[in-house]
């Protein structure tokens, strides 16, 4: 297929295949371009492969204001020497005769032991056969001569005296053609077409939150599998978040260190008067200990969903129902790559009088086979309102071992009962921010709230 | 969750000839969490209403269950014995009123196994005895002690030689200059007098909650044990001593029972606990079709006992196993026994369909709509800080609500606006390519009755050109084409937005939320060099209730 040139690009590439190196000045008076256009013209083809940019430089070399002076007087230290050929001079007629060439060339001839100082006289001590530079300064002259052709031994006796040298700097740019450009016909016409295969600049695209994504697909996973949505508060009494749980009063998940409790924050009302004296007689009888309303009525940030379903379950007494209720929770913890005081859980519960607890493992392991994780298996675990009580643990190929996930369990006859549900309920659900880890395969859950632009701008969507 | 240690030699000691493979495979089957594993030694997580497990007795106990060496209910075999009398004096009842306790005799006593007692009175004081509160353990050298004790109250300028101590100190010493007294000193309150165990010739022999005598401290020599446990409950200290009964008897001593009497004590009992269940609740929560001796020999493995008894099963439960309540504790213990891994979900059709909360589908649409204006969609924390939410925006600070003891700085208020959270979003992204453009919806708080929660919108563009117009022409077009809600502006002015160039947002002629150009003052606090202008509504009353 043939390429598409600008016209900038023909003339270059025609340039060239009459004459096979030039500069970019010689491109300008071949093709009539301006500088500009050669610029960018050798750009585009040295990204398309087609043109090579061959940089190189040489020095000219041609000497400075002292330099010329010594190619007409000769060198200082010659001119010295030459005034003592006959007789030795005080040092102050010396200093009269060269002016400020002779400190230095006096340094030179006591340095190379040519003279002498005899009480207030220079002496003449030896006259050299040849002096360095010299020979470099014949050749130079007036007029500039590439670095290549001096002797780099002599030239470097007077490269360093000041204003001695001067070295011109000149860079060269060749260009030419890569053996595939030298192959391209340039054909008339086509002139509408344009360079479909340059590159082009990325737009920014504006994304939904990954988190939120997760959070949408395990919504819409659940409604599939024919659960309804419940939305709650996340501000609630201790009653419907630990009381109604089956949590007594001191157990240490209820304390300052775990639980956020909202300053000075209390509830008037928390339940009607049958769910309240129902469930502290369930606390008295099974936990032993004097269970207090103030405590039920201190409000807290919610440390689970499971608040919220607990709630609706006794406010609805369904016989059949599956509901769930996705949302934020907190917990006072240490924030680390990974806790967080504030995350995402979702919780499920099913009633139904013929729900058993291999329904629910079931329910599980098709949750999960929809969001990708097929390697699952149950162990057993521990939850106050639930008995008996399960974990999945998932299998993560990545890190390449077994992590825990949702929690699940049937909701203790504590707990149901005194809320007047009747039928078993089965319940089961976890944090969001685990499942969206291994999806986006992150090793740090703080990434999620760090809104870091690079990342949301560029994570990869997944699957 | 505590934490437990244990060692695959000591294990296998235990157990007899079980690999150490078959040992890992079977510790999460008994609800332990496998949290490393270094050679010879295990660091597990067990379940807090499991205390029997915090010791590699207790564990061995379970592993013998499972893996069928020995099943059935553990009998605690406690010779009757009259030499060991505690006689309890009714001042105790005001303070800490209830004590029990087991003598062990003839145990090997190494450094493992004290490690292994202390590592268990440890997590049985922080687990069920809520930190010394309601029950407490002692554990004493029985030679070191003549019996028979008085458990009574002191005052507290009585003195002895504490743990680890060596020198006399009196009660009040002991509460100000010991770790233990500053920690569990709050227990005893204020009151003048503090409980106290004699012995027979006036020696000190504890101060419970607190801290034993010295003298009757346990070391490689100790051959017989002396244990207590005092408490505000006599069921709770029952409890506690059956689980170290059972542990002791596990590592080999014999047990000799206490003679306790006076002012409402007496002796511990150790019954076991029998409960009915009926096969058929078993296999309808299950989903099985478990006969009645699978059921049964089930039960065995998580050992327990139980019998047959017409229809239903007889259960008996050792006095340690106190986390057993009713019948669904024990469909549990049968589902451990039979074992999960033999359990197979099923998949049955759902006899209900779902449904997306009217509220979430609302918010997925403004997410639609504003991802279609070019705005990438940001998450922060609910519960932050006064930093982000008033000094760095001047906002006016006078109804916080916060949350007590935070771990974190960064998260003690509940936020009251979005749109703070999103400027701090942008000045940690100054490096990035502008134009940004960023949204959030979420939950917003309010001092009501006692407190409020709406959900809130907002959103901030943040460029070269950025102006009030790009930003109220973004809102109406989202909320007049989205939801065809018509809005207007009207001049107002908010410490966070530029005099002048602020305005509330009206929807019939109500307010619903505030936009403008953030305050040079505030972009200079977060040192983004281009214009921001911004805006949050509130959706709550508007597109949802």
């Amino acid at each position: 297929m043939s390429q598409v040139f600008h016209e900038i690009e023909k003339k270059i590439i025609t340039s060239l295949k009459d004459n096979q190196k030039q500069t970019p000045e010689n491109l300008e008076k071949s093709t009539n371009l301006s500088p500009d256009q050669i610029r960018r013209g050798i750009e585009w083809l040295k990204l398309k492969g087609l043109a090579i940019v061959n940089e190189s430089q040489t020095i000219n070399i041609s000497l400075g204001k002292n330099g010329l002076e010594s190619f007409h007087k000769g060198l200082p230290e010659r001119r010295l020497l030459d005034l003592l050929k006959n007789e030795s001079k005080k040092l102050q007629d010396l200093q009269n005769d060269l002016g400020s060439v002779f400190g230095p060339a006096i340094g030179l001839a006591r340095k190379n032991n040519w003279v002498d100082t005899s009480e207030d006289k220079i002496v003449l001590k030896n006259y050299p056969s040849e002096f360095l530079g010299e020979k470099t300064l014949k050749q130079i002259g007036e007029n500039k001569i590439p670095k290549n052709e001096i002797n780099l031994n002599d030239l470097s006796s007077i490269l360093k005296r000041p204003d001695f040298i001067i070295e011109d700097v000149i860079k060269i740019k060749e260009i030419s053609l890569t053996e595939n450009a030298k192959l391209i016909e340039m054909t008339p016409g086509s002139s509408g077409a344009i360079d479909v295969e340059s590159k082009v600049p990325d737009v920014i695209v504006a994304r939904i939150h990954p988190l939120k994504d997760t959070i949408d697909e395990i919504r819409e996973i659940f409604v599939t599998l024919g659960f309804t949505e419940i939305i709650g508060s996340m501000t609630q009494p201790s009653f419907w978040n630990f009381d109604a749980l089956f949590t007594p009063q001191d157990h240490p998940a209820r304390e300052l260190q775990d639980t956020f409790y909202l300053d000075g924050l209390s509830a008037k009302k928390i339940g009607t008067l049958e769910q309240i004296r129902k469930i502290s007689e369930s606390h008295k009888k099974s936990w032993r200990y004097y269970w207090d309303i103030n405590e039920a009525r201190k409000m807290v940030l919610r440390t689970h969903t499971t608040c919220v379903t607990i709630k609706h379950l006794a406010e609805n007494k369904p016989d059949e129902a599956r509901v769930f209720s996705l949302g934020r929770v907190f917990r006072n913890e240490k924030v680390s790559y990974k806790h967080l005081v504030e995350f995402n859980q979702i919780e499920g519960v099913v009633i139904g009088k013929n729900s058993t607890l291999r329904d629910l493992m079931g329910i599980q392991k098709e949750f999960y086979r929809r969001i990708g994780i097929t390697k699952i298996k149950f162990w057993p675990t521990f939850f106050p309102y639930t008995e008996p009580s399960f974990q999945t643990m998932v299998y993560n190929d990545r890190l390449g071992k077994w992590v825990e996930l949702f929690g699940m369990g049937i909701f203790r006859p504590e707990v149901t009962k005194p809320l007047g549900i009747t039928k078993p309920v089965l319940a089961w659900g976890g944090g969001i921010e685990r499942i969206a880890m291994i999806k986006y395969e992150l090793d740090d859950v703080r990434e999620f709230y760090n809104n870091n632009l690079s990342w949301l701008r560029g994570v990869k969507k997944c699957q | 969750m505590p934490v437990v240690e244990l060692s695959y030699s000591r294990l296998q000691k235990l157990l007899g000839k079980i690999s150490k493979k078959q040992i890992f495979d079977s510790l999460p089957f008994l609800g332990l969490d496998i949290e490393s594993e270094d050679n010879d030694l295990i660091r597990a997580e067990y379940s807090p209403n499991r205390p029997d497990y915090s010791t590699d007795f207790g564990i061995v106990i379970g592993l013998q269950g499972l893996l069928g060496i020995k099943t059935g209910a553990i009998k605690l075999n406690i010779k009757k014995s009259n030499d060991y009398a505690i006689h309890v004096e009714p001042t105790v009842t005001k303070i800490r009123p209830f004590i029990t306790g087991i003598i062990a005799k003839n145990g090997r006593i190494d450094d493992n196994i004290i490690k292994q007692l202390m590592a268990m009175q440890e997590d049985l004081h922080f687990g069920i005895g809520r930190k010394r509160k309601k029950s407490s353990i002692g554990i004493h050298d029985l030679d070191k002690i003549s019996f028979p004790l008085t458990y009574t109250t002191t005052k507290r300028d009585h003195a002895f030689i504490p743990l680890n101590s060596d020198k006399k100190l009196t009660v009040s010493e002991i509460l100000e200059c010991t770790d233990v007294g500053r920690d569990y000193g709050s227990i005893l309150g204020n009151s003048s007098q503090v409980p106290l165990i004699f012995d027979s010739k006036k020696q000190t022999v504890s101060f419970p909650p607190i801290i034993n005598a010295a003298i009757t401290t346990v070391t490689t020599k100790t051959k017989n044990l002396f244990v207590e446990v005092t408490g505000v409950n006599k069921s709770d200290i029952e409890d506690m001593l059956s689980i170290v009964a059972t542990i002791l008897q596990t590592a080999g001593f014999t047990l000799v029972s206490t003679k306790i009497s006076g002012a409402k004590n007496s002796s511990p009992k150790f019954e076991l606990k029998k409960l009915v269940i009926d096969s058929d609740l078993i296999n309808q929560i299950l989903g099985l079709t478990l006969n009645n001796s699978k059921i049964i020999s089930s039960l065995k493995k998580s050992r327990l006992d139980a019998t047959l008894k017409g229809k239903n099963i007889i259960c008996s439960v050792p006095s340690h196993r106190f986390d057993i309540f009713g019948p669904m504790d024990l469909v549990e213990e049968v589902v451990l026994g039979y074992g999960i891994q033999n359990l197979e979900p099923i998949l049955s059709p759902s006899q209900t369909l779902g449904q997306i909360n009217p509220v979430s589908l609302q918010l997925k649409s403004v997410s639609q709509i504003m991802i279609g204006l070019g705005f990438t969609e940001a998450l922060n924390s609910s519960l932050t800080s006064k930093r982000i939410l008033y000094d760095m925006t001047n906002r006016e600070s006078n109804e916080i609500i916060s949350v007590l003891d935070s771990k974190s700085q960064e998260h003690t208020i509940l936020r009251d606006s979005i749109l703070p959270g999103l400027l701090e979003n942008l000045s940690k992204n100054i490096h990035i390519s502008y134009p940004q453009k960023l949204f959030e919806t979420g939950t917003v708080f309010f001092q009501a009755d006692p407190i409020g929660e709406k959900t809130n919108f907002a959103g901030v563009s943040s460029h070269r050109d950025a102006t009030f117009t790009e930003i109220k022409s973004i809102l109406q077009s989202a909320l007049n084409q989205g939801f065809g809600l018509p809005i207007e502006t009207k001049t107002f002015s908010y410490p966070i937005f530029e005099e002048g160039r602020a305005a509330s947002i009206l929807f019939n002629d109500k307010s619903i939320g505030i936009i403008g150009e953030i305050s040079s003052k505030t972009i200079e606090n977060y040192k983004i060099r281009v214009p921001v202008v911004g805006f949050e509504i509130s959706l709550s009353g508007l597109i949802f209730d």
